[in-house]
């Protein structure tokens, strides 16, 4: 039992390391503008269904230039909204205030 | 001579009319060849001019069409605005087909006083879910879901169960239609620190780390080693995430009943019969663990004052009980495709030196068999304090065309007295309220982004009587449950 408790700890203080994944990625290019006051409006995944996302990137609809992003980061980016669209897998919790 | 002169006064007099009749304009004369050139030049300004006049009559007839056009989107954008306005719920369903084969050996038979072994090669349940959830405000929301979850071809319901309210749309039975959850979040706006109202039958079934074996996000709020059932209660959320700068950082103080009176003769009188209700309170931490994105904590503290023998059926109220835990989830560890989670729990009785004699089966001569029960014990007295760990992980695999397949491991262990309110459990065995050991293993088959089935053997091997009871003395017992199913799943 200790031992397990010992192993569970050292685990997650090996993790606590940082790494950078979706939400991330998706924050550090994208958020600089859309924030609340920024040159654009804040982004909710939630705003559309996944595939309207990937067709909005598809026709090139975002009115300021992406190239500065790198392609890898660009399919990232796609990939977080998406995963977490509209039509996504929603969790579900009584709410916590901000 | 006078012609001359003539000539000369009439040319002086020319001279004189056109110094003061066009002395602001400057006479530019000019070669014929270049005069002809510009009325040339002109003629096609001319021309260019009434091209384009013409042009400007058909953009603005287009102007006129496209603003029509404008106009009709516009009356079509109201009409699915509206409507949509008017629609207020999002629907949602799943719907679950399972297949066990079951084997329990070494089973206590009060009657015949042997140890019975039985068995079921092939047990179907489908189960349905439908899901409703509303915005209706930015700070105000609603949550439901009925469900009707069946035997095959029975309407048989499982009798050991000794709850009916909080596990009624999570054990098998007929085709009624159940309520599983609804419950409405509401912000309270323009108070000093954001709190937020959860009221009604709650979403406190299917907690964490459900999730993971269940190939979904975060269905529910509380850790499901503590607290797994359908509980009607009122639940009060202090965000701190402004305060201790933690993501997802909330404080919640929970109250519901596990019991409530339910006096036939007398309506709503309270304590007709001499029982109190059973009431809950409940404080819970959690937040996110910083640097692990999406992971969870959450620290539990809940108290039941007033247990009663028999919620369906009651005789006597037994005493209190304080639940603590501990609950550690991450997903998705260092970009490693493991997911991982920890969680312990303690329980502390509190009897109030009361029992009961429960029947516990027929004996030889049809009478019922009556056993002493108090609130884990068996003459009312001595209080006890039992625990429980539930680990485990589940690894994705990286095979895209299989669309990644996950396996996953589960291991809990509870102690001789150990109880939580786990009586709403999705498996047909309350595996975590087990005074034992259980090995769970599985295999989740995504198919596409909506359905997905599992593959899962269960090994439940019990040190103690009585699991999932909060009643009566655990004694010593060698039972095992096996359980081998499958089951398919589809939602959306």
């Amino acid at each position: 039992m200790r031992r397990l408790l010992v192993l569970t700890l050292c685990l997650f203080l090996f993790a606590s390391t940082s790494w950078a994944g979706g939400q991330e990625i998706f924050v550090k290019n994208c958020g600089a503008c859309h924030k609340s006051g920024g040159k654009a409006p804040p982004v909710n995944p939630a705003d559309k269904a996944a595939v309207v996302w990937e067709k909005y990137f598809k026709r090139h609809r975002h009115p300021v230039d992406l190239s500065s992003i790198s392609p890898g980061d660009m399919e990232t980016i796609i990939k977080y909204l998406k995963d977490h669209a509209a039509d996504s897998d929603q969790p579900v919790a009584a709410a916590i205030p901000k | 001579m006078k012609k001359i002169t003539f000539i000369f006064a009439l040319l002086l007099t020319l001279n004189f009319l056109a110094t003061n009749s066009f002395s602001k304009e400057k006479m530019v004369v000019i070669p014929e060849s270049a005069y002809k050139a510009i009325l040339k030049r002109l003629d096609t300004l001319q021309q260019k001019v009434d091209t384009l006049e013409k042009e400007k009559e058909a953009t603005k007839k287009k102007q006129e069409q496209f603003n029509k056009s404008l106009d009709d989107i516009y009356d079509t954008l109201d009409e699915v605005e509206t409507k949509t306005i008017k629609d207020k719920l999002n629907w949602g369903v799943e719907l679950r087909t399972r297949v066990d084969n079951f084997k329990v050996t070494d089973e206590f038979n009060p009657s015949t006083g042997e140890h019975d072994d039985y068995s079921a090669d092939n047990r179907w349940t489908t189960r349905f879910r439908l899901n409703m959830s509303a915005e209706l405000l930015k700070n105000l929301s609603f949550h439901g879901r009925l469900t009707v979850y069946k035997n095959w071809a029975n309407i048989h319901k499982a009798i050991y169960y000794p709850y009916a309210d909080p596990n009624s749309a999570h054990v098998p039975s007929d085709t009624s239609l159940k309520l599983d959850r609804a419950y409405f979040d509401w912000v309270v706006p323009n108070l000093p620190v954001p709190v937020a109202l959860t009221i009604g039958r709650q979403p406190s079934s299917e907690g964490p780390s459900s999730e993971f074996k269940e190939n979904r996000l975060r269905q529910s709020t509380y850790p499901v080693l503590l607290f797994d059932g359908e509980a009607d209660g009122v639940v009060a959320t202090v965000g701190l995430e402004r305060f201790l700068k933690l993501k997802n950082s909330g404080l919640r103080f929970a109250y519901g009943k596990g019991y409530q009176t339910q006096d036939d003769k007398t309506v709503y009188m309270d304590a007709r019969y001499g029982i109190d209700d059973l009431n809950v309170f409940g404080v819970f931490f959690e937040s996110e663990i910083p640097y692990l994105p999406g992971s969870l904590m959450v620290l539990s503290y809940v108290r039941g004052n007033d247990f009663v023998d028999n919620p369906v059926d009651p005789g006597k109220n037994l005493g209190d009980m304080d639940l603590l835990g501990i609950h550690l989830q991450a997903p998705n560890i260092l970009d490693s495709s493991f997911d991982f989670f920890f969680s312990w729990g303690m329980n502390f009785s509190h009897p109030n030196g009361k029992y009961v004699n429960m029947p516990v089966g027929a004996g030889p001569d049809g009478k019922p068999i009556l056993m002493p029960m108090g609130l884990l014990n068996d003459d009312g007295k001595g209080g006890h304090t039992g625990w429980a760990i539930y680990t485990g992980f589940r690894y994705t695999t990286p095979f895209a065309k299989l669309n990644y397949p996950k396996f996953g491991f589960e291991y809990n262990h509870g102690g001789k007295y150990w109880f939580s309110f786990t009586q709403g459990s999705t498996e047909l065995y309350n595996k975590l309220a087990t005074r034992g050991d259980v090995f769970d293993f599985y295999y989740i088959q995504p198919l596409n982004k909506y359905l997905f089935c599992r593959l899962g053997y269960t090994i439940l091997n019990y040190n103690y009587t009585g699991s999932g009871w909060h009643i009566g003395q655990p004694l010593e017992t060698d039972k095992s449950l096996k359980d081998f199913y499958f089951l398919i799943n589809l939602y959306f």
